[in-house]
């Protein structure tokens, strides 16, 4: 392998230190011992093991042509798009302009006032993603993160509650009956995992603990954080030059996260007042840079005395914007529209992701 | 603040960070890896190492399933059914409600009776503990106090006689008074964080909010006016949540104009909550008291009609209650509950 050694995942200096003592290429460091290693190099036997375990992986990587960290091709993350499966939100319309639903992998972000239904969505969201696959859900669980004390069990209960009745009701063939019997109020509340953060530092612990618990839970699809605002703009004193620098560390650990583990990654986030002039103007808190984190981001706010849903940032819809309603039993259309047909039964999620249908 | 003895790692490593000058286990978090392992000088797997020990130390608690989490789900009875109905049980414990409305439509009552209100066992709506009332504008109205704790056999006819008998009220009501931002600020952290830790009070209401920022900060200060605010409510929020009591906050209204704030809702009224987006993003419930045109009779008495409302509340929606007022509280009248939309 005559990859050079500084190409290598490690630290400035312990590279210098291994190119000083004569080691130019993968293979001369992986000829020797840990313990030769760190002699001629003058590195501590810790530092030494972590020089070949690097060196192994990228040689063993390059050898396969596959695996962690080896490239694919465009062709290859078509595929792996269009499987990816999308999380339905249970308004039609909002599904419709976002090509299906949230998507799982990504990063969203749901910027509202408040009371506008930033919280009824992400709840919505909790409780959808866990519908069963005959049903066109994911039949996933859910890390639900609140900072601002916003999860009410009752809430959760009413939405999950009003999902089990719309499944029981189309269930049609035997298996869908099956599916429709186990998704009860009970097992949707135990599948959603709930943490109460209430400071940043919290939060950022809990972030950084997450890839452990979803490795452990493979069924997760879906991770809340409700809302990622909240606690950076509370401790405005401490955090003064650092949150732009925390924040980007939070993106990239949630980006990375999506992406390993197949979940999707939903925030929410607040509004706040932006000066242009003698104008005022409502903008996404957190931030210019933080708004290049996530990929979708919706917009909910009142129109009069409508609620719409805007889609104002994605990398593959146009932007849309759809009216919504909150009802006893959750985020759903607005059927009070003009150009409706709103007496639309309630009907079965097409199957028309290719492969979906074999599974059922 | 905690120092690096407190968790597991190699001497080391912790010389390496108090080398370095990484003080407390927060700093650390606050560090990405690559930063750590800089200034440092420590290894990516000794950094990986402290990272998981801090967070594990930091961290709430693991994410659980809801049913086993600790979802109380608690509730403070206002004193009455209607307005519980509303409220779906009253106002959530652990969490800061605000109650905005016109001077004089009621606003100071309702946080009276909820003083005592939750005095009663929790069987019924109450939270077994006493209140405290932090007074910015006016003297406290004690007398009305009297007034309400006198009726109150009238007003809780649900509770038996014994119960309410029992209850020395009075002697539970602790009142505190500030002037302005610095002592609500020190108020709220010392005395009233003082009743609360030692299990006196479990409601803390503040009448009212407003007034001390409204005094205080002119137009241009509007900077130091969110700054102020948000430690306002970071302190509230504190306190409400390591001491699992009730947190009510007394608001004004500004009337509206035009349409400069056609964001913050459907137009229903000529007035909004005083404060603006700031505040309002820090609320978990928000309520509105509003005066009706007509009255209320009974018997011999009459009351001008108010509307409790919710604005917005997670768990609640937008709906209000017609209400009066009596001698012996707030309470709302059954019948007419047409939802806001």
């Amino acid at each position: 392998m005559q990859r050079p050694v500084t190409t290598l995942r490690l630290s400035p200096q312990i590279k210098v230190k291994v190119l000083n003592a004569g080691f130019q290429t993968l293979d001369d460091v992986t000829q020797v011992s840990a313990l030769e290693l760190s002699r001629e190099a003058g590195l501590s036997q810790e530092e030494a093991l972590e020089v070949l375990q690097a060196a192994r992986k990228e040689a063993g990587a390059d050898e396969e042509g596959a695996g962690d960290g080896a490239s694919l091709t465009a062709l290859d993350l078509l595929q792996k798009e269009e499987a990816l499966t999308r999380i339905v939100t249970f308004s039609s319309r909002l599904d419709a302009a976002l090509g299906g639903g949230l998507p799982v992998g990504k990063i969203t972000e749901i910027c509202g006032v408040p009371g506008v239904g930033k919280t009824q969505l992400c709840l919505q969201l909790a409780v959808d993603v866990q519908v069963p696959p005959c049903f066109g859900g994911l039949g996933g669980q859910v890390v639900f993160i609140d900072t601002e004390g916003s999860f009410v069990v009752q809430r959760a209960v009413d939405l999950a509650a009003a999902a089990v009745r719309h499944c029981t009701l189309l269930a049609e063939e035997a298996e869908q009956r099956d599916a429709a019997a186990a998704f009860t109020v009970e097992t949707i509340l135990s599948n959603i995992f709930t943490v109460r953060c209430h400071d940043y530092v919290e939060l950022l612990a809990e972030i950084y603990l997450l890839p452990d618990f979803l490795s452990s839970h493979p069924k997760v699809r879906l991770v809340v954080i409700d809302s990622v605002a909240f606690p950076f703009r509370q401790h405005f004193d401490e955090l003064r030059g650092q949150r732009t620098r925390l924040l980007n560390g939070l993106a990239q650990q949630l980006i990375s996260m999506a992406t390993k583990h197949d979940a999707a990654v939903v925030l929410s986030n607040q509004m706040t007042t932006r000066l242009q002039g003698d104008r005022s103007q409502l903008v996404p808190a957190l931030g210019e840079s933080w708004g290049h984190a996530p990929t979708l981001r919706l917009l909910l706010r009142w129109a009069g005395p409508q609620r719409q849903a805007t889609i104002f940032k994605s990398p593959d819809c146009e932007e849309a914007t759809v009216c919504y309603q909150i009802t006893t039993e959750g985020f759903r259309d607005d059927d009070d529209d003009d150009d409706d047909r709103s007496e639309r039964p309630p009907s079965k999620r097409p199957r028309t992701l290719a492969g979906q249908s074999a599974a059922c | 603040m905690s120092s690096w003895r407190q968790l597991e790692l190699h001497p080391r490593i912790v010389s390496a960070l108090e080398k370095a000058g990484v003080q407390s286990v927060r700093d650390a978090l606050c560090m990405s890896g690559p930063d750590l392992q800089r200034l440092t000088s420590l290894s990516a797997s000794d950094v990986r190492r402290l990272l998981t020990a801090a967070a594990l130390l930091c961290r709430a608690q693991r994410p659980q399933p809801v049913l086993a989490a600790d979802h109380s789900g608690l509730r403070l009875s206002l004193g009455c059914p209607v307005l519980d109905g509303l409220l779906r049980g009253g106002l959530p414990v652990g969490g800061v409600t605000e109650l905005s409305g016109e001077s004089g439509v009621g606003k100071t009552q309702l946080a009276l009776q909820l003083c005592l209100s939750v005095q009663y066992p929790a069987r019924h709506g109450g939270l077994d503990s006493g209140a405290v009332f932090v007074c910015t504008e006016d003297a406290f109205p004690s007398r009305r106090l009297q007034q309400l704790i006198r009726e109150q056999r009238r007003l809780r006819a649900d509770v038996p006689s014994h119960v309410t008998d029992g209850l020395q009220f009075g002697d539970r009501v602790y009142v505190e008074h500030a002037a302005d931002l610095t002592s609500l600020q020190s108020c709220l952290r010392r005395r009233v964080g003082l009743l609360l830790a030692r299990h006196l009070v479990r409601f803390v209401a503040v009448d009212s909010v407003a007034s001390l920022f409204r005094s205080e900060f002119g137009l241009s200060d509007w900077l130091e006016k969110s700054k102020q605010l948000l430690t306002l409510s970071s302190t509230l929020h504190h306190l409400c949540h390591q001491f699992n009591s009730a947190v009510l906050c007394i608001n004004q209204v500004t009337d509206i104009f035009g349409d400069s704030e056609e964001h913050m809702g459907p137009p229903s009224s000529t007035v909004r909550p005083a404060l603006g987006l700031a505040w309002a993003n820090q609320v978990t419930v928000r309520l509105m008291l509003r005066r009706l045109q007509g009255t209320a009779s009974r018997g011999q008495e009459n009351s001008a009609l108010r509307r409790l409302e919710v604005v917005f509340a997670p768990h609640l929606p937008r709906a209000g209650r017609d209400a009066a007022v009596w001698k012996e509280g707030v309470r709302g009248l059954d019948g007419a509950d047409a939802p806001l939309g």
